[in-house]
């Protein structure tokens, strides 16, 4: 539609330079825009700024509805309230108050991220309430409902006025942002962003999906005590009054509107919720923004008319809940009174308008003007190489037995797995095939019975001790990581070694030219060819494929007969669920059968195909006897 | 010592009465959860609102049942609208938005019967006496009676309905499979819809039957959220059983901790309890564990 305009530079730096020049334009605010107020509602958005940036890491990159920052804000306040109380400087008193957030929110997340969804929030919630309880009764501390008065202490026996105090807190805001960028872009980043898609999988693979998410709330409470610390320097007066319910949906809404997931968002969430009681009390300013926002959230009803359809409720929602918010603006005497009311409707607005905020919104429109530089693609290294052949057993199975309820999915299986055998796992469906592969890879735990891998007994249940032990998996129902692209993927995965061997993975697999393209966007094929080279880059000495070929077209069906020969031929055992017969016959050295749960045959592909027991598993008893039995039936 | 047993006791009966009402709005969270796998974290303004209806209704000379009638009315559209407007939005979105619109939804509610009814507390009025029966030297008052009778038997009634007719059957095949459910022709929409109503029914009721005790504000929306949604949550969101039980268990741990440890401390154990209990088993005490299937 548009040409749009080529930079010649990457998205990375032209963000960054934009960035600065908003921060040094700011800086340079006080001396345009004067007075005490003003200055106090500057320093206040660089405080929500750090705030909301830690409240992203757990609303946006966690993907899980965070109601405890409101507390870990308080609890970061009055650290360095006690602190200032007890005589620190100002280096020391933040030091307190990151502390004062860190340990309980560290605390907090132990327990309360084995949990998701209503589960968590319900958790933080509580958590919320009961912190608030405390500071508002252990009196002698605190000074309870009444509050504590406090004065900003020397930054290095320098006293700092309002106006240096405000470059302080935009400097922080600075390294927040920075540092929070760079976390979020390493590979601890992606691998949030792979836990968020499916936890199964990143355990599966050795990610390990607690301790990242630990991690990333514990980064969150250190900046909402961060936070804390400068607000109470800033106003000098604490109640736990002002910390509530209020404040948490505040910063939650802020989170939203601004744009999850980006540090622009939580920058521009914090600038709004800061400004808000002010432009309520501008009604000229006021009445112009939610016009203006009525205007936009008109357009797209507008052009689905136009184009003779009836819009959709999404569409016509966000215009009705806008003109709701003008006419109580231009109707309603008392604006000030409906604050909460008028916010609750331009929140509704961006949030069904909008899904990823402003900054969302915002940057979605600029790269369809704007072409920024592609990230270079290095050149492949690396690749299936031969592993060391070790003598003995890749894969011990004894006397394995798994019920659910009274189904015995798993009976008494008894196999193993030589060193650089390959042995295929065939049966009917609902044999216990996949079951059998949950068992090893730790997904279940087995109701008695032993798996030992490469010689390690892993702890029964655990999918990274199983991956510890040397198992890597790939699942029968796909489980891509959908925010990540394929070269993301494997770089998330693989132990040490950087882009270079990554892209030695997908050339392995055939997926090079695919490199950059995320996964929600590839075919099933594709990711089907991913999940093998995800699992490969772990360098497991076991590699277990459940129904690799599933789905897949003929000429696929081709190249992954050649793929799994490759790996085979590297000398990495393989336990292959297959239903093709030209798949396990052409690269299996034995072949197991199950039915019912059962181990009813094992031995070379050709034994197999002429087993009496496994033609009546897979065809049914011989046809007289089945008329006999249908006859007495009747 | 045999009178501090007794006041303990007085405690743990008026507060598990009281617990009941929550089990009840709890059980609204586990009627939308059921059938759409989202809660409505703007249940306590329902309860809010179905109370403020009930009391303006009762203003207008209507006699108490036709208030609670009436609010009862009210609450159903009103579970019907945040369904329409929020929840079926953000899950067309494939995303968590919708605990923040149902959060939305909520605020809007909260200023607009700020601004209606006005910020105070007010009483609500009930044609019961404000006497009080003993039993074995333990004090019950008629309205406290009413919220239990109130509560056991609204959610007898929807579990019946639930149960044993043919719509009921309908919803809870949309529970246990949208997709199957509507090959069979079921429209899985109106009976999510139809749900979020029962559950906006069961909130105004239980509105009506708080109001009484503990007067009617804005205020209470909050605090009731919490409460209902802990008492879900632990118990499990499959099971009305549980929530009596769990129910009337916070009801009366929170009198008790109250009394000992002051009114300030009133709700800490039982948040202590929950957050532990929440991390040794996830699914509720009542509630299945999920078996992951890939």
């Amino acid at each position: 539609m548009f040409a749009g305009i080529s930079l010649g530079l990457r998205e990375n730096t032209v963000e960054r330079i934009v960035r600065t020049a908003i921060f040094i334009g700011l800086a340079a605010l006080p001396a345009l825009w004067q007075g005490q107020y003003a200055l106090g509602l500057l320093t206040l958005m660089a405080v929500y700024g750090v705030l909301l940036i830690g409240l992203d890491t757990t609303v946006g990159y966690l993907g899980q509805i965070n109601l405890a920052q409101a507390a870990l804000f308080a609890l970061g306040a009055y650290g360095t309230a006690l602190a200032i109380g007890a005589g620190a400087s100002l280096p020391l008193a933040l030091a307190a108050g990151i502390a004062g957030a860190l340990l309980p929110g560290a605390a907090l997340a132990l327990p309360a991220l084995r949990l998701e969804g209503p589960q968590f929030a319900l958790s933080t919630l509580s958590f919320a309430t009961l912190s608030i309880i405390v500071l508002n009764e252990c009196e002698s501390v605190t000074n309870g409902a009444l509050g504590l008065s406090i004065s900003r202490p020397l930054l290095f026996s320098l006293p700092l006025d309002a106006t240096s105090f405000y470059w302080l807190c935009l400097a922080l805001l600075f390294v927040a942002w920075e540092a929070s960028k760079t976390l979020f872009r390493s590979r601890f980043g992606l691998a949030i962003e792979a836990l968020r898609d499916s936890p199964t999988a990143t355990d599966a693979l050795g990610i390990g999906a607690l301790r990242h998410k630990v991690l990333a709330f514990a980064w969150g409470s250190a900046l909402a005590g961060l936070a804390g610390g400068l607000h109470t320097m800033n106003f000098g007066y604490l109640q736990p009054a002002a910390f509530g319910y209020d404040l948490m949906v505040m910063l939650l809404l802020g989170v939203v509107f601004g744009g999850r997931r980006s540090q622009w968002g939580a920058f521009l969430g914090a600038a709004v919720i800061a400004m808000l009681p002010n432009l309520l009390s501008n009604r000229t300013l006021f009445s112009f923004l939610v016009s203006f926002g009525c205007v936009l959230t008109v357009v797209p009803p507008i052009r689905a008319l136009l184009s003779h359809k009836v819009p959709l409720f999404r569409q016509a929602a966000p215009a009705i809940a806008m003109t709701l918010a003008v006419t109580l603006v231009f109707f309603i005497p008392n604006v000030e009174e409906w604050r909460k009311g008028i916010f609750a409707l331009f929140l509704f607005a961006v949030v069904v308008g909008f899904p990823n905020g402003i900054a969302g919104a915002v940057t979605a429109t600029l790269r369809q003007f704007i072409h920024f530089t592609p990230l270079p693609i290095l050149p492949a290294t690396g690749g299936i190489s031969s592993s060391k052949k070790t003598e003995g057993i890749a894969l011990r199975l004894s006397d394995l037995c798994k019920s659910f309820g009274g189904m015995r999915a798993v009976d008494n299986v008894t196999l193993d797995i030589g060193q650089g055998e390959t042995l295929g796992l065939i049966g009917p469906n609902g044999s216990g095939k996949t079951t059998l592969v949950n068992l090893i890879s730790g997904l279940y735990t087995p109701d008695s019975g032993s798996v030992e891998i490469a010689g390690k007994r892993p702890v029964c249940g655990s999918l990274m001790s199983a991956f510890s032990a040397g198992a890597a998996r790939t699942f029968q129902n796909l489980q891509p990581f959908h925010g990540l692209t394929a070269l993301e993927s494997i770089l998330v995965c693989q132990q040490g070694g950087g882009e270079s061997e990554a892209m030695g993975w997908l050339l392995a697999v055939g997926l090079e030219g695919k490199a950059r393209i995320r996964c929600s966007g590839m075919s099933y094929g594709d990711l089907r060819f991913l999940e093998i080279a995800r699992a490969l880059s772990t360098r497991p000495r076991l590699l277990m494929l459940d129904e690799p070929a599933a789905g897949m077209s003929k000429p696929d069906i081709a190249r992954l007969i050649e793929l799994i020969g490759s790996i085979k031929r590297a000398g990495v055992p393989i336990l292959l669920i297959e239903h093709h017969q030209n798949v396990v016959a052409e690269l299996c050295d034995r072949v197991a059968v199950m039915d019912g749960g059962r181990l009813i045959a094992l031995g070379t592909p050709n034994q197999i195909r002429r087993d009496p027991k496994v033609i009546e598993a897979y065809l049914g008893a011989d046809d007289t006897e089945r008329d006999n039995m249908e006859a007495r039936q009747c | 010592m045999n009178l501090d047993f007794l006041a303990l006791a007085q405690m743990a009966v008026s507060g598990g009465l009281m617990g009941m009402a929550y089990a009840l709005v709890a059980y609204g969270f586990q009627l939308t959860h059921a059938a759409g796998k989202a809660v409505n974290f703007g249940q306590g303004e329902l309860v809010m609102l179905g109370a403020f209806t009930g009391l303006s209704l009762s203003g207008c000379g209507l006699p108490y049942w036709a208030a609670v009638t009436g609010a009862m009315i009210a609450g159903a559209l009103l579970g019907w609208f945040v369904e329409r407007t929020a929840v079926r939005l953000a899950l067309q979105q494939h995303n968590e938005g919708w605990v923040l619109l149902t959060i939305i939804v909520g605020l809007f509610w909260f200023s607009a019967a700020e601004n209606i009814w006005g910020r105070e507390d007010k009483p609500f009025p009930v044609p019961w006496p404000e006497s009080a029966l003993d039993f074995f030297g333990i004090s019950v008052t008629w309205q406290e009676l009413a919220v239990a009778a109130g509560a056991l038997g609204m959610m007898t009634l929807i579990e019946l309905a639930r149960r044993y007719t043919m719509i009921g059957i309908a919803v809870q095949a949309v529970s246990a499979d949208q997709d199957a459910a509507e090959l069979c022709g079921i429209r899985s929409r109106t009976a999510i819809s139809l749900s979020w109503a029962v559950s906006g029914i069961a909130a105004a009721f239980a509105g009506t039957i708080i109001g009484p005790v503990t007067t009617v504000g804005p205020t209470m929306a909050a605090a009731l959220t919490l409460k209902a949604f802990s008492v879900a949550v632990v118990a499990g969101l499959g099971s009305s059983f549980g929530l009596l039980l769990v129910g009337v268990a916070l009801g009366a741990s929170e009198n008790i901790s109250g009394f000992l440890l002051g009114s300030g401390w009133r709700e800490a154990p039982a948040l202590i309890l929950l957050i532990v209990g929440l991390a040794l088993r996830p699914q509720g005490l009542f509630g299945k564990k999920i078996i992951r299937k890939v």
